[in-house]
């Protein structure tokens, strides 16, 4: 049921359509930017480019290689954007996306620091401004189309499916080529598993992918999240007793010191 | 191309050479990356590491305008294994299908880079060609054994015997083990059943030898026995996406539709016209095949019916047709863009309609050509937008007041704005329909064309001259009824006696009875089953019909010629039709009702051992004598065999294969056109393009998501050339030439490395051409460092391979 | 006194200036956008205003709720004299963060949202929820000055009559968020740095809360007694002194306890740079509190105590900064450090608080007592 893509980065041809579509079917508007002694541009995902193919030149094992990897949303199947945001703007869709509701957000920006992939992206330039992020093109998947990159891409880089199947796939296109690829799925376990995964000829810090932990990370949140209300009932309970016990004493020292004064004025 | 795009997925080996497919044709990696899951090879052969090198499971680097050393080098490692192991090879091809075993004119003679004599103008003397022919030129004599020292095979392996491997990496630069790694490779390919595909670009044709860097690609090919097969050819891959179509209807100097010879002065009739142009059916003796068919002994029936589309009633037999209405040129004129700038320079031209084009940016040294503008009266820019070429006379250091050129902008309509067809790579001619109304005032070509022509008749209507007859007799008379499908009907052509389109061009006449606008198009208008009319173009049937599923998809528009997908099929097969690879079949022969399976097959007859004498049929009938050519013939301006001669402007002064420094015959423009030195300019540069933008970029510039992609000119070169002189990625630099300079931001990158050639360091940079002055990125333009010189049979300029030098600005 | 008096309308002017300066950076988030004022940016969200304003802002007005529970629950009598000024820090100091917010948040008009559509499991739900409750708590504790000031005596008795559940819902809602304010960053192991990250943090952040509170009323005390005359007793400040040490003591405990078990504690010496960082908090923070304020003869000097109250104040903000700003990772390709107008923001609301501090001790009866709600002692039947 949860859909996926699988990008094997050794079918892209750096060609950027991906990059183009995905600001076609947006309706983003271009930025200015600059060469800064690379074809790749521009330099960020950022809010009005949701997605980007990264360049990487890099040597491995004596053989030089141009390595392409597309960047965005990673749409994880434990999101930290989902958890941390406090309106419930960012939510996961059954069918996999991660999908954001500008008409709850506040702007609060949690999100842009929960998620691993450093993927949620802000309007600076305006006083009212929206996150944006890839969005899986659930509008498109919710027609029965597929993502406007994934539709674009020439060479079957990006593959749309199941996420189960995609995955079977991916280990059995390194099976049949174990020299070509690198023994590892990005995002099959990563932070508790990805919607977007990963096939790389190269390791995957290579081109920026930090090994991560396979434990989602709002494990240890939505733990301690769950000692909200025991703490609460506790430390009322907890206080109240304090007070009671502690008044009564102030009461009883009253008391003492009264009898003791009155039986002084009465003596 | 010979074969198509998704044929490329049947190869076994594909080699990318002169070409950055992945960038420029990312389509075409649809069907490679199929090709290399079914567990093809990729070999990219080009100065530069581009995104299609990072795809490939081998690169080899090699310095520009060396690819016949290359290719040559290629021809002798397979002749010599062919020699050792010819079980690896299809010999039953290469002797009955090639003229390796045709005997030659024993006066034909190559001496230290020269195949004859040539005259103070680099031009071989009739006398120098007349020895390119066989012995015996209308029944050449053969030997099957291959050893005669006069047959094809072995002067061909004597002359490609100097390019062995040290030599090759000595000329090229590319290391010998990664040049003899390709070779093996691509040799596999030469065995029954395994097919190797190339496929090439400017990089091959950009040269003064492009013509001969192609015919090696012939040659190599045809020993491997890659002709006619799927997952073989040697293809093309198109500059623009309707550059198949623009030259299938001759927007070339030298061509009238359908490649047919442009009249020349010397024509003086129709008959004339034909000896020279038409050729002769030439029977090679002692091939188990007889008849050579020689399809262009058809000429007549050609030309005859495109003077009737073109002047219907007006073009009789009693006339010629109306031949002489046509335009003809003097053989000793240059009418190419080369020949164009020196014309406008010496000022012979008043005035100049640039149609969909922008030489100001798009042509070999800029400077020139926009200088040259200046003498024009008039210049009319139709386009999209306005260009370089448009704005000529106010571009930035030049001042408005001193030009007199009275400039008149067109708009057009772009691509989804009008309906038509397109002809890719592949020769699929594809219909497109309207989408959105163009912008204000701008209309589709075809209906600006109309309202020229019916002012132009208006114009001449009195004028009883014999000019104005061109003008007059030409039938034009649509009116507001003109439309690309009314055109693509006469364009097939109709039987003037009943009204019918012409069901293909077996079917054209010499007699004035048929029409066709383009004889290759013949059959692409027709009628459907129940005799409505079909126009084929717009086809768009994905099944893949053909039993072994080798992506024909004969149902989706239509090809030419005659929706044949693979020419020269004939050679795909035995001499009994059967399939050389039993699992890519392209055509089989039914011998039980003498039919054939599977692709439009060639020419027609059963397979050679099962037709009768006088009609086995040779399988290249495009061809004079049937067989491919290892050997070329006098057709060629610079010699029947590609020789590796160094560019123009070289970054050796001596040519270490032969005495010949330059391609002798090669065109060289008169006007500006300064040439540079290796001690001032020791650089290599070549110019190219990029995904993200278009040719002279007057499109992708004025796009914002793209200029956001690609913001600015920038040039490439190696870490190792940046650090001497002191460049860092980023940086504004200057690059020069004997020509001019230009601005750029520098990329500075492991993907260009220094080359060892002739035991010093050569360094070469990368320059896309794709900046100009107007537009909203700007940027200057390539080309305003390239030279104007031409390769010696198309003119087409060098582009690839110049000298330059760098400085930080 | 009247010397006294005629300092303070100077540093009344450079507050007041600083307070205009700030707003411009305000003025300009709302017509142009961050981008404009801050160097905010995709790779660093979240930057000097929430360290400071709010992980700073709220930590420091702890005073608030640890006062009122040796006050009223514990019922601790010698430090009446300064639950006034606690709770009137701890009310500025959730204004001010609700003032910062105001700018900070991207569209803080929508801020009711969270009442709408809440997620449960955000820490940050959590803690907008109890800021905002908690403001209203405080405010409702703090009205008996204004109340007594304008001799209004029936908002007075109400009050009085739900002091205490005020006073323990303010206790459980600070307990809360003071520590959901560390959950936040419980979902980050990728860019917290691992000597500040451990699923206990919310505890830590609690536990360092309860020690900077005392700490913060020694400090605010000194200050306005010093400017204003109104002086803390030796007494009450040498009190809170002694109540901190065990606190720190527990949250040593903790912290290095927490190192151990995560077999993380070599970090404190190969973590470089950070691990530098990690020591002077420590030892700032802690470890020097701890051995001076469990000092008698330390304890004797009310100079001193402020030195160190100062310390354990300066060593929570080094903290709080450390584990989400300074310690933080950075997005591969951004770099972070705070604009000229960040900083004027963050100052401006500051110096508004201390202009709004001063007016209270000149307008309202700070320094009394606030009156108990005993039984009267029997009348001498004699």
């Amino acid at each position: 049921m949860s859909k996926g893509v699988l990008y094997d980065a050794t079918k892209c041809i750096g060609c950027r359509g991906c990059q183009t579509a995905c600001k076609q079917w947006n309706q983003m508007p271009s930025t200015e930017t600059k060469n800064t002694g690379s074809i790749e541009n521009p330099p960020q995902l950022s809010s009005t480019n949701l997605t980007k193919i990264r360049f990487t030149e890099t040597e491995q094992n004596g053989k030089f290689q141009w390595v392409f990897t597309k960047l965005q949303c990673m749409h994880c199947q434990h999101p930290a954007c989902v958890t941390a945001c406090p309106v419930s703007a960012l939510q996961k869709q059954e069918a996999g996306a991660v999908t954001y509701d500008d008409s709850r957000c506040f702007g609060c920006r949690y999100c842009m620091v929960a998620c691993p992939f450093g993927i949620p992206c802000f309007q600076w330039d305006t006083p009212t401004p929206w996150i944006r992020k890839c969005t899986f093109c659930f509008d498109r998947q919710s027609g029965g189309l597929k993502p406007a990159c994934v539709t674009t891409c020439p060479t079957g880089a990006l593959k749309f499916g199941e996420r189960d199947d995609l995955i079977a796939e991916a280990h059995s296109r390194i099976a049949a080529a174990p020299d070509k690829y690198v023994n590892h799925l990005y995002g099959e376990n990563e932070v508790g598993g990805t919607s977007w995964m990963y096939l790389s000829s190269v390791p995957f810090e290579t081109f920026g992918f930090k090994t991560l932990q396979e434990e989602p990370v709002t494990e240890n949140v939505e733990r301690a999240m769950g000692y909200v209300l025991p703490v609460l009932g506790g430390m009322a309970v907890l206080m109240t007793g304090i007070w009671w016990i502690t008044k009564r004493r102030d009461e009883n020292k009253a008391k003492a010191e009264n009898k003791d004064e009155g039986k002084a004025v009465t003596k | 191309m010979t074969n198509h795009w998704i044929d490329f997925r049947n190869a076994d080996v594909i080699l990318i050479m002169g070409s950055n497919a992945a960038e420029n044709h990312p389509i075409s990696f649809k069907w490679i990356t199929e090709a290399m899951e079914r567990g093809g090879t990729l070999i990219h052969v080009d100065p530069r590491f581009s995104r299609t090198s990072a795809k490939a499971d081998i690169y080899a680097p090699i310095r520009s305008g060396t690819d016949i050393a290359f290719i040559g080098g290629m021809i002798n490692y397979v002749i010599n294994d062919m020699e050792q192991n010819p079980n690896n090879y299809n010999m039953e091809y290469v002797k009955q299908y090639t003229n390796a075993a045709l005997i030659v004119n024993s006066g034909y003679k190559f001496t230290d880079g020269l195949f004859g004599e040539i005259d103070s103008k680099g031009k071989y003397t009739a006398a120098a060609k007349a020895t390119w022919k066989y012995a015996d030129t209308a029944k050449p004599a053969t030997d099957l054994t291959l050893k005669d020292p006069n047959c094809v095979f072995q002067l061909l392996k004597k002359h490609y015997s100097r390019y062995n491997a040290d030599t090759v990496s000595n000329v090229t630069g590319t290391p010998k083990d990664k040049f003899l790694e390709v070779c093996q490779i691509f040799a596999s390919t030469g065995k029954k059943g395994k097919a190797g595909t190339i496929l090439y670009a400017m990089g091959i044709t950009q040269h003064t030898y492009g013509t001969q860097n192609i015919r090696a690609f012939t040659i190599l090919q045809l020993l491997l026995g890659n002709i006619g097969i799927a997952g073989g050819g040697i293809n093309a891959l198109r500059g623009t996406s309707n550059v198949q179509g623009s030259t299938d209807f001759a927007l070339l100097a030298n061509y009238l539709p359908g490649y047919l010879a442009v009249p020349n002065i010397n024509d003086t009739n129709l008959d004339a016209y034909l000896t020279r142009a038409r050729p002769t059916a030439v029977y090679p003796q002692g091939l188990v095949a007889d008849n050579s068919v020689n399809w262009l002994g058809n000429y007549k029936k050609y030309l005859v019916s495109l003077l009737k589309s073109w002047y219907g009633d007006a073009a009789t037999a009693d006339n010629d047709f109306a031949f002489n209405y046509l335009p003809k040129v003097d053989p000793a004129v240059n009418y190419t863009h080369i020949g164009i700038i020196e014309a406008l320079a010496k000022g012979t031209i008043k005035g100049m309609w640039v149609w969909g084009q922008n030489p100001a940016s798009g042509g070999p040294d800029s400077n020139a050509a926009r200088t040259a503008f200046a003498n024009l009266e008039w210049l009319v820019s139709t386009d999209i937008w306005l260009n370089e070429t448009a704005e000529f006379w106010k571009r930035p250091g030049v001042d408005s007041t001193t030009i007199g050129t009275e400039v008149f902008v067109l708009p057009m309509a772009a691509s989804i704005e009008k309906e038509g067809s397109i002809a890719n790579s592949g020769r699929w001619a594809q219909w497109r329909y309207k989408a959105v109304d163009p912008p204000g005032e701008a209309m589709p070509d075809l209906e600006a064309m109309n309202l020229v022509m019916e002012k132009l008749k208006e114009l001449y209507k009195s004028d009883s001259s014999p000019q104005a007859k061109m003008v007059n007799e030409v039938v034009w008379n649509y009116g507001d009824s003109i439309s690309s499908d009314l055109m693509a009907k006469e364009i097939n052509g109709y039987d003037l006696t009943t009204g019918k389109l012409v069901a293909g061009f077996s079917n054209l006449k010499d007699d004035g009875t048929t029409s066709s606008g383009n004889w290759l198009y013949c059959n692409s208008y027709g009628y459907d089953s129940a005799g409505k009319e079909l126009n084929k173009l717009a086809r768009r049937d994905n099944v893949d019909a053909h039993p072994n599923k080798i992506g024909l998809y004969a149902n989706w528009a239509w090809c030419w010629p005659m929706n044949r997908r693979i020419i020269y099929n004939r050679a795909a097969v035995d001499l009994n039709g059967n399939p050389w690879d039993s699992e890519h079949p392209v055509v089989t022969f039914n011998p039980a009702n003498n039919t054939w399976i599977g692709d439009v097959i060639d020419g027609s007859g059963n397979a050679i051992n099962l037709a009768a004498a006088g009609a086995k049929n040779l399988p290249f009938i495009m061809v004079a004598e049937g067989v491919g050519r290892l050997m070329g013939g006098n057709t060629m301006a610079d010699g029947p065999f590609p020789e590796a001669y160094e560019p123009w402007e070289s970054p050796l002064d001596k040519n270490p294969i032969s005495g010949t420094q330059i391609d002798p015959s090669s065109v060289i423009g008169t006007f500006m056109n300064t040439r540079g030195t290796a001690a001032e300019f020791p650089i290599v540069g070549t110019t190219y393009r990029c995904t993200e933008h278009w040719q002279t970029g007057i499109m992708t510039r004025n796009l914002p998501w793209l200029v956001e992609m690609m913001p600015e000119m920038y040039v490439e070169m190696s870490e190792e050339l940046a650090a001497d002189k002191g460049i860092t990625g980023g940086d504004k630099v200057t690059i020069s030439s004997a020509r001019g300079e230009i601005s750029a931001i520098a990329i500075v990158t492991k993907r260009f490395k220094p080359l060892t050639v002739a035991g010093k360091t050569v360094h070469e940079i990368g320059i896309p051409w794709h900046w100009g002055y107007s537009g909203m990125s700007k940027g200057d333009s390539g080309n305003i460092l390239t030279p104007q010189v031409g390769d010696a049979n198309t003119s087409i300029p060098e582009y690839k391979a110049f000298l330059c030098n760098i400085r930080r600005a | 006194m009247m010397e006294k008096k005629r300092q303070l309308p100077i540093g009344l002017g450079i507050l007041s200036l600083l307070v205009i300066t700030g707003l411009i950076p305000a003025i300009i988030r709302y017509i142009s956008g961050f981008g404009a004022m801050s160097n905010l940016s995709d790779g660093r969200g979240l930057g000097m205003w929430i360290s400071f304003d709010l992980y700073c802002g709220v930590a420091l007005a702890a005073g608030g709720f640890t006062l009122a529970a040796i006050v009223y629950i514990f019922r601790i009598e010698k430090f009446h004299s300064v639950i006034r000024p606690a709770i009137l820090t701890a009310f500025l100091g959730y204004l001010l963060v609700i003032l910062a917010l105001l700018v900070d948040l991207g569209q803080p008009w929508f801020i009711w949202h969270i009442f709408v559509t809440p997620n449960i499991h955000s820490p940050l739900f959590e803690v907008g929820i109890c800021v905002v409750t908690y403001t209203i708590v405080l405010a409702l504790e703090f009205s008996p000055v204004l109340w007594e000031a304008l001799k209004w005596n029936v908002p007075l008795k109400i009050i009085r009559s739900i002091q205490i559940p005020l006073v323990i819902a303010g206790i459980c809602l600070s307990t809360l968020h003071q520590s959901s304010l560390g959950s936040m960053l419980l979902i980050d192991p990728v860019t917290v740095n691992q000597l500040w990250y451990t699923p206990i943090i919310p505890i830590l952040f609690y536990c360092s809360a309860i020690a900077v509170g005392p700490a913060m009323v020694m400090f605010e005390a000194t200050l306005t007694g010093n400017a204003l005359g109104h002086r803390q007793s030796h007494e009450v400040l040498e009190g809170l002194g002694k109540i901190i040490p065990w606190v720190l003591g527990i949250y040593l405990v903790l912290k290095l306890g927490d190192l151990i078990l995560r077999r993380d504690i070599g970090l404190i010496f190969t973590g470089y740079p950070m691990n530098i960082l990690w020591w002077v908090e420590m030892i700032i923070g802690v470890v020097l509190p701890i051995i001076l304020f469990s000092n008698k003869s330390f304890r004797k000097s009310d100079g001193r105590l402020f030195l160190g109250a100062l310390c354990v104040v300066v060593g929570l903000m080094l903290n709080r900064f450390n584990i989400s700003i300074i310690g933080m990772q950075m997005r591969a390709g951004y770099t972070y450090f705070p604009r000229w107008s960040e900083i004027a923001l963050s100052v401006g609301l500051f110096s508004w608080g201390i202009l709004v501090i001063w007016l209270a001790n000149k307008l309202l009866p700070m320094s009394e007592h606030p009156v108990q709600h005993v039984e009267a002692p029997p009348e001498p039947t004699e």
